[in-house]
Formats: C-alpha cells, structure tokens, sequence
C-alpha cells in the first residue's frame, strides 16, 4: 500500500551526482523522515518527486501512477504538496490571499468569468476564502488573513506556508526542514501539529529537518541519506542505532 | 480601511469620467481629436499595465500588437471594402493570436531577455514586416489604408465629438473588465505568478498557460487600441507604429505606476497632453521624449511604485492621519497589528 515510489532515481547535475540510485516507498498515512547531513540530496528529492527537476534515471509513481513525465502543476494537482526551505510565500499578497490560490488553481473558472463577473466568479471566490479561513482557524492563525504574508515574524510564515500547502488537500505532503528558524516552542507546536494533521486530513507526509529530536519524534520510519545514496532505512529506533548513520554525521574515526 | 479606500476610489473615477465627458465639449475640434486620441491610447497602456504590472513582463512591443490591429482593420475594411466592427473583430484576435506566438519564446525568459526579445519583435515589425515591399496587401505598400469612420448601433461616429465618447466608453468597459481580472481569481494567479513560478506550480496553477492567456489578452487589447486608431486617424500608415513609441509608452507606464489602471490612463494623457503643452512654450515638443527620460529617472529613485501610485497612498496616509482611527495603513500599525496575535 504505498502512496509514494520511488525506485532508483538518480539525478546528475553536469559531472555531479545529486543523488545515486535512491530507493524507497512511502506507505499511506505515514509519516516518513528523510534524514542526512548537508548536501545529501534531500531537496533534489523532493524537487524531483514534485517535477521541478527531472531524474537522469530511474521512476517516481504516486498513487498507482507514474508521473515522471508530468508537469509540476499537474503533480501538485494529483495530490502533492509542498513547504520550502528557504519560504517561497507570495510576500506582496495577503495571508488571505495565499491561502485562495490552491483553491482557485482548481476552480473552474477563468478569464471570461472574473472580467464580467459572472455569478460563478463570486460562487468559487467565496468558497477558495471560506476553505482558506477554516485552515487558517484550523493552524490556530486567526486574525491574520488581512495581513501581508512578509510582515509576518519567520516562525508564523512557516505556519502560512504549511496552511495553504494543506489548502490544495493535499494526499503526500513533502515539508522541506518545516523546523528551521523556529525556536523550540514553536518546534514543539509543529511537533504536536503534524500528527493532528495527518488525523484530521489522513495526509501522507515526507519530512526533512535537520532537528533529529523532531523527526525521531513524529516520524514512523526514517530513511537516510549520505552523499546522494540512502545508506540506512528503518524505524527511528534502528536508525538511530546504525553505525553507518553514526558515522555519516560525526564523521569517521581516526584510527 | 477598505471603505474609505473604496469610497475614495469610486469618487475618484466619478469625477474623472464626468471630467472627461465635460471638458472636451468645450474645446475645439482639434483638441476632442486628440481626447480621443487620448482614450485610444489608454487602451493601449492598459494592456501594459496587464502584462507588465499583472505578470512583471516587461514588454517593448506594445505597437507592434497594435500595428497588427490598426493594419489588419486597414487592409480588410480600407482594402476589402469588410464591415468595420467585423474587421475589428478580427483585428483583436488576429493580435491575441501573434501574441500568444511571442509568448511562448516569452515563456522562458525574463528581465533583460525578455526585454531584448520583444526589441527584437519590434524591430521587425518595424523594420521588415511593415516595411513597403514585403507585404503589401497587409501594410498597404507606400500608400496609407484610408479607413471612414463607422456607424455604432445606427448612430455615425463622424463628428469629434463623437467619436471620442465612443472611444472614452471604450476606454471605461476595458477598464472594468481589467478592474475585474485584477480582483478576482485572474489577478491573484497572475501576481502569484510574478512572485515564484515555482512556487505557483508547486500549488498546481498552471503557470504556461496563465502566461500565454496574459500575452494573448494583452496583445488583443494593443490590438483594440491599433483597429480604434485607425477609425479615430481615418488613415493606417506604418510611421505611426514605429518603435520608438512602443519604448515611450513604456516609459510612461512606468513613471505613472504600471500595476494601476488609473495610472494608463493618466499616462496617455501625458502622453499626449506633453508635446501638446510643450507647443506653448519656448520649448519645442521635440524635447517631450528627453523630459519624459529624465522625470523616469526621477520617479525610479523617488516614487519607484510610480506617480499615481505614490499619490494614492500618500492621500490614503493623509486621511488616515485625519481620521488618527484604525484607518492606517502604515507599517507601524501592521507591526502593532502582528505584535497582538503574536502575543
């Protein structure tokens, strides 16, 4: 019953190799971590496995479908969501606003609807914010649709941005090291509310962080990666006690 | 906040149009021609103000669209004798076509590249396509197209008067249309654009075909503006699509603000009201292109949102003063706003 296949996609970039025949599977309504020290390759996996870059090799299926030759707004409308390291929020639009859009890329309605305002416009208009609200109530963001998405403090983006990736209901959502920038309060808040996600929405989630405390809390299996290959996979336990992952973050021993 | 603004937005173009119908009633013929000129011309910025203020795509071919408008309604309705409004119809979609064409090489560029490529498109519009020899039967060879002015719903268009309502009407239903796509679902997608592609795809907006309906709409308004033109002149001659004026209406936009329809209008005002004004004075109106360089260059270091822009927030900030209630748009209310919920 996976949800998520990826089976030996590798990527080059030019001479580079981004990532070596990676294998694994990602089961409906888990949460799966996906570990590894600094340039391992866990962004180029999720920008393959969300069509922003192309494997040199290897297939990528989600929910019984190969979708490596799709685009990416085609993947994302399969049932992929996504969070970026480094916030990809619209910073100029409101919170409000951001939510709307995985709604509106959706609606069936276009050009000749909004410019004659026809009834259908309004109809879809106010059913994208009704949707955007009841998350942003849900992540406990009342009271800041109104606001700028770039006014707000780096810890409450997080939180915009993990809101309107839920708001394209999502099936497997990827978050790209959701912890980096919060302090531990929030942290634990994010600890708290992915599993609160995933019982309210039965999303699938693949996780990268750097925070081994928080993936080893929430997550139900964790696959490693060092230098692009996955050098260990199991549940937090087993991976936490592997020499080969031991070794990949504190380096080797000299002898 | 958003009554205020709204209230002053609808007062503001309420004056405006009833202005615009008033004042040229008592001008001279001369001056209601180039009202309507003006009308046109606001057309023609509007579609700027899509494709650049909307998607950030920089455009310096705008006349060229509206050269394919102006010349497609020349050839069929001066040289083949067709309908007028049946030309035009053609006139609008033959551009939206051509610009869904430049779109797609479009589609990967941007900034500087883009920049470059439609230079590249104006330029052979310009140069070769309308260039007597080519294409005569589209161009009109070294003779201009002589176009009569149309009849709208039985009423003839053949005072001045006349047709500048009928272009100032025009005008208006582009405006809202554009107003509409703006605050809708259309307006949203395309800043979204804008901001990230990436990050607009990755939520399933389909970015591709978002940008080529903004090409196309846009070129289809510059198409509009080319066929009204070319009724409002009575004539379709290649001089009058050169370059150049692809370069200064952008210039224009961009001084006046490029993401607000208020500011096309305004722009083709100046547009046309500049050399106008410059005849009166000892300067001569062949300066108005090197005043409009230096007051850009002024507007990017002071106001780089643009005038019109820089003026409506200036008297939203002002009114919020006045009212010293929960008016405020200024940072530091946002702050105190955030601070709250942050708490």
């Amino acid at each position: 019953m996976s949800l998520l296949e990826v089976d030996g996609v590798s990527v080059r970039f030019g001479g580079v190799r981004a990532l070596t025949n990676v294998t694994f599977h990602v089961n409906r309504g888990e949460i799966f971590g996906l570990v590894g020290p600094n340039g391992a390759g866990k962004t180029t996996l999720f920008n393959a496995v969300t069509g922003v870059v192309r494997p040199t090799s290897g297939r990528i299926s989600f929910d019984d479908h190969e979708i490596g030759h799709l685009k990416p707004h085609r993947r994302a409308r399969l049932g992929i969501g996504r969070t970026f390291q480094n916030l990809q929020l619209f910073g100029a639009m409101t919170v409000l606003e951001n939510l709307m859009l995985p709604v509106d890329a959706f609606a069936r309605r276009g050009l000749l609807s909004d410019a004659f305002r026809l009834p259908m416009a309004s109809f879809e208009e106010k059913r994208a914010s009704e949707r955007a609200r009841a998350m942003l109530h849900f992540l406990k963001l009342d009271g800041i649709e109104g606001l700028r998405a770039n006014d707000l403090p780096v810890g409450m983006q997080r939180r915009v941005e993990l809101a309107r990736a839920l708001c394209l209901r999502p099936k497997l959502l990827l978050l790209d090291e959701p912890a980096s920038g919060l302090d531990a309060r929030e942290t634990a808040e994010l600890a708290e509310a992915l599993p609160q996600i995933r019982e309210r929405f039965g999303t699938t989630m693949l996780l990268v962080d750097h925070d081994m405390a928080l993936v080893m809390r929430v997550c139900d299996h964790i696959t490693v990666l060092d230098f692009g290959e996955v050098i260990c996979s199991g549940p937090p336990s087993v991976v936490q006690a592997d020499e080969r992952v031991i070794r990949a973050y504190l380096g080797e021993e000299v002898a | 906040m958003n009554d205020t603004t709204a209230t002053l937005r609808r007062g503001t173009v309420v004056v405006a149009l009833v202005l615009a119908v008033v004042v040229p009633l008592l001008l001279s013929d001369y001056y209601q021609f180039e009202a309507s000129e003006i009308a046109v011309l606001a057309i023609l910025a509007l579609s700027l103000v899509l494709i650049t203020g909307f998607v950030g795509q920089i455009s310096f071919c705008q006349y060229s669209f509206a050269a394919i408008g102006a010349f497609t309604v020349g050839s069929l309705s001066g040289g083949h004798h067709w309908s007028y409004w049946l030309a035009l119809v053609v006139a609008v979609a033959f551009s939206a076509v051509v610009g869904i064409l430049v779109g797609i090489p479009a589609l990967r560029l941007s900034g500087l590249f883009l920049a470059i490529l439609t230079v590249a498109v104006a330029l052979f519009f310009d140069r070769f396509l309308l260039a007597p020899g080519t294409w005569d039967s589209f161009s009109g060879g070294l003779e201009p197209w002589r176009i009569g002015r149309p009849s709208f719903f039985g009423i003839k268009l053949d005072g001045p008067y006349a047709f500048y309502l009928f272009t100032l009407g025009a005008f208006a239903v582009v405006a809202w249309l554009v107003w509409n796509l703006r605050i809708g679902k259309t307006g949203r997608v395309l800043r979204a654009i804008r901001g990230s592609e990436i990050a607009a795809s990755m939520i399933g907006i389909d970015v591709t075909l978002w940008k080529l309906a903004a090409f196309g709409l846009s070129a289809g308004l510059a198409g509009l503006a080319g066929g009204l033109l070319a009724a409002d002149i009575g004539a379709v001659s290649p001089p009058s699509f050169d370059f150049l004026h692809s370069v200064t209406i952008a210039a224009i936009v961009t001084v006046m603000g490029v993401e607000s329809i208020g500011s096309a209008a305004v722009g083709a005002l100046a547009l046309i009201g500049g050399p106008e004004l410059l005849t009166h004075t000892p300067i001569s109106p062949d300066y108005f292109q090197l005043i409009v360089g230096v007051v850009l260059i002024v507007q990017l270091v002071f106001a780089p949102q643009g005038v019109v822009a820089k003026t409506a927030e200036d008297v939203k900030k002002l009114i919020a003063k006045r009212g010293g209630d929960h008016t405020s748009l200024s940072p530091n209310a946002t702050t105190q706003q955030m601070t709250k919920v942050h708490t």
